[in-house]
């Protein structure tokens, strides 16, 4: 840990966290609407799997329609809102000054959930692009470019402005996110919506872009809270640390080359699989490097941390899935099947909420000046996120292998194949209640978090700030 | 990473080496591809769009057909593609150049569409009207693609559905077609790879039994 965490460490709630009060709780309380509504969609999206002709005369909520509504709102409703707000925090507590100009962030953050609304009501009536994380239609595309590079302004300013000239391995992971988003986002944009590339080029980029996105965005952003909150939470030095800047480059030069894996035996030239099932292995140094960093995370009593080491658990097996899963015996089976949804969940809401949550609750208490109301909800919370997680992604991943297995026998029919697979949607659907009681749990915490923090507000400098011990256990 | 502009540099070019080497990479590979010119047949294959189905193809587009469904049939060794009827060889990049949006699809819920206006036996319009009009066990009804009326007062519709069983409509009623219906059955059955181009003959994959 470098001396700028250590700085920070000392002062616990600080002019730093007051003056990230605004644009952070808008973009988590944003966030939080719109991780119940994904929720909510992705449960009516498993329960139509499942029984198609659930609201099928609605044509609002046509299967295709709520799974884009539904990822949508998941992408930049929640974990654009989620991550942004992280970054935002992290990068002015490790710049070690308050952040500047934060009314670009509250302006950017209400032109962007603006555009998220628009895109979300846009795809309900008929206008979306039916493009895999570009859903919504194209006239918005652009104003989300805009309102990201607003919000992210500030975080790159405290950056720049940082106080120690030394960086500490959250700083490269949350700038990294910052700074590629709008990159990847432009050119996918660009290629798939304002100038289309030619034939099968859509798919080659499409691929590119949603491996990107997650890879170079997202996991960025959960590595970066995950980096920040380990050490500062056990109170001690991260392990093997000198390897951290391997791990980081690692995964931002290979990772952007994953994500031709899902194309194989298609009719793309073939050296695109191959090279994104070759990445796909090398990147298992950078989840390695990880898992030795953060190792410290798992055992600790600290809510906070207890869903940072799901996180991170769920990160690191999703990497290996990943890996195994790219080569071509394997994902002949898993291609085109509900396996692939599996280890986009493991992912999405496995890694990345999850690590996100704790981040939240441990934010959440220095930028309100006050610790979460009810213990029993946060217990709730955890619970059903991670019971919900397994639950969902277990259910996911075996409707997968039965469906894969079944595609591949050409005697069984799709009405056989759903049959089969019913049971194991069911499951999924188990999961995925849970997940959205989970997160209704959260955002109603969240509101009495803020209720309380408005309705008295104390100063923070008065505050003699104690950590409340369900919370934080074992640093000071 | 003391030095903020080289640590920018980085992550800028790490990201332009993987668009370089896949975007790039690929458009230089298929970026030349053309229709290909059979002198025998006196056109160029694969044949442009017709219009409706070029219209067709949103109404595919913005109900999200392709959550459910892929189009492009792999390549043999990959799954059972060919022997499920979806077509006769695999989907080679060329078949795609003249649309306008290509659906490769990344889901396989129901069938692969790729080749779904040159299956045998054929599908004719009404076979893929009254589909998607029922619905099966397996995929939802789109019945707000259809116009239930009643031909009381009008010339009976050369469109109308003929339904039977429980389907069947009351006599004086009728059920249309609306015109996104008629795009989206133009654009599907506008779909289809048969034509050989020399880069398509199925290659035989390397070891027996694989699959």
């Amino acid at each position: 840990m470098t001396s700028a965490s250590q700085a920070a460490a000392t002062a616990e709630v600080t002019e730093i966290d007051a003056g990230a009060r605004g644009p952070v709780s808008l973009l988590i309380a944003s966030g939080l609407v719109w991780l119940v509504v994904s929720s909510a969609l992705a449960l009516l999206q498993l329960l139509q799997a499942h029984s198609p002709a659930l609201l099928a005369d609605c044509p609002i909520f046509t299967y295709g329609r709520t799974a884009a509504m539904k990822e949508t709102a998941f992408l930049y409703g929640w974990a654009a809102n989620a991550g942004f707000a992280v970054a935002l925090w992290l990068l002015a507590r490790l710049g070690g000054a308050p952040l500047r100009s934060t009314n670009w962030s509250t302006v950017g953050a209400l032109f962007w959930n603006f555009a998220v609304l628009a895109g979300v009501v846009a795809i309900a009536v008929g206008e979306g692009n039916s493009i895999t994380f570009l859903q919504a239609p194209r006239a918005i595309q652009p104003l989300l470019l805009v309102a990201a590079a607003a919000i992210a302004a500030p975080a790159i300013l405290a950056w720049i402005g940082r106080r120690q000239q030394a960086t500490f391995a959250a700083q490269w992971y949350a700038v990294a996110a910052l700074f590629l988003f709008p990159w990847l986002f432009s050119a996918a944009q660009m290629m798939l919506l304002w100038a289309p590339v030619r034939g099968v080029l859509q798919a080659i980029s499409a691929g590119w872009f949603v491996q990107g996105v997650w890879t170079l965005w997202l996991a960025p952003t959960a590595l970066a809270a995950a980096y920040y909150l380990v050490p500062k939470i056990t109170g001690r030095v991260l392990p093997a640390y000198d390897f951290a800047p391997y791990g980081f480059w690692t995964l931002i030069v290979i990772g952007g080359w994953t994500g031709g894996r899902h194309l194989i035996g298609g009719p793309v030239p073939a050296w695109i699989p191959s090279i994104a099932i070759v990445s796909a292995t090398l990147l298992l140094f950078h989840y390695i490097i990880v898992a030795l960093n953060l190792r410290g995370a798992f055992g600790v009593k600290s809510t906070a941390l207890r869903f940072v080491a799901a996180g991170l658990l769920a990160y690191l097996v999703g990497g290996l899935v990943d890996a195994v899963f790219a080569f071509r015996a394997l994902a002949a089976i898993t291609q085109f099947t509900w396996f692939t949804q599996a280890q986009l969940q493991l992912a999405l809401y496995g890694a990345f909420s999850l690590t996100l949550f704790g981040a939240i609750y441990f934010l959440g208490t220095r930028i309100a000046g006050r610790a979460w109301p009810s213990s029993p909800l946060l217990r709730a919370h955890f619970a059903a996120s991670v019971l919900g997680t397994v639950v969902l992604v277990a259910g996911l991943a075996v409707a997968g292998l039965t469906q894969g297995n079944a595609l591949a026998d050409a005697s069984a029919t799709f009405e056989q194949i759903a049959a089969d697979t019913r049971v194991w949607l069911e499951v999924a659907a188990a999961g995925q209640a849970l997940l959205l009681l989970g997160n209704i749990v959260f955002a109603y915490h969240f509101i009495r978090l803020a209720l309380a923090a408005v309705t008295s507000p104390v100063a923070p400098d008065a505050v003699s700030f104690r950590r409340p011990p369900a919370m934080e256990a074992s640093a000071s | 990473m003391r030095n903020g502009f080289l640590f920018f540099l980085g992550l800028f070019a790490a990201l332009a080496l993987s668009w370089a080497g896949i975007v790039l990479g690929s458009n230089a590979q298929l970026g030349q591809l053309a229709p290909l010119m059979d002198e025998n047949e006196g056109k160029a294959f694969p044949e442009r769009f017709p219009g409706l189905a070029a219209q067709g193809e949103k109404v595919y587009r913005d109900l999200g057909c392709a959550t459910c469904h892929t189009q492009q049939v792999r390549r043999p060794g990959f799954g059972s593609d060919k022997e499920r009827g979806w077509g006769d060889r695999q989907s080679v990049a060329r078949d795609y150049i003249q649309q306008p949006v290509v659906h490769l699809g990344e889901s396989r819920i129901g069938p692969d569409l790729a080749n779904v206006g040159a299956r045998k036996p054929a599908y004719d319009e009404a076979d893929l009207y009254k589909l998607l009009y029922a619905g099966t066990d397996t995929m939802p009804s789109y019945r707000f693609l259809f116009e239930t009326r009643s031909t009381a007062d009008r010339q009976p519709s050369d469109y109308a559905l003929r339904l039977t069983g429980k389907l069947a409509t009351p006599s004086g009623v009728e059920v249309v077609p609306t015109e996104r219906a008629r795009l989206l059955v133009a654009y599907l059955l506008s779909l289809h790879q048969s034509y050989e181009y020399p880069e398509a003959r199925p290659i035989e994959p390397a070891k027996e039994g694989d699959k």
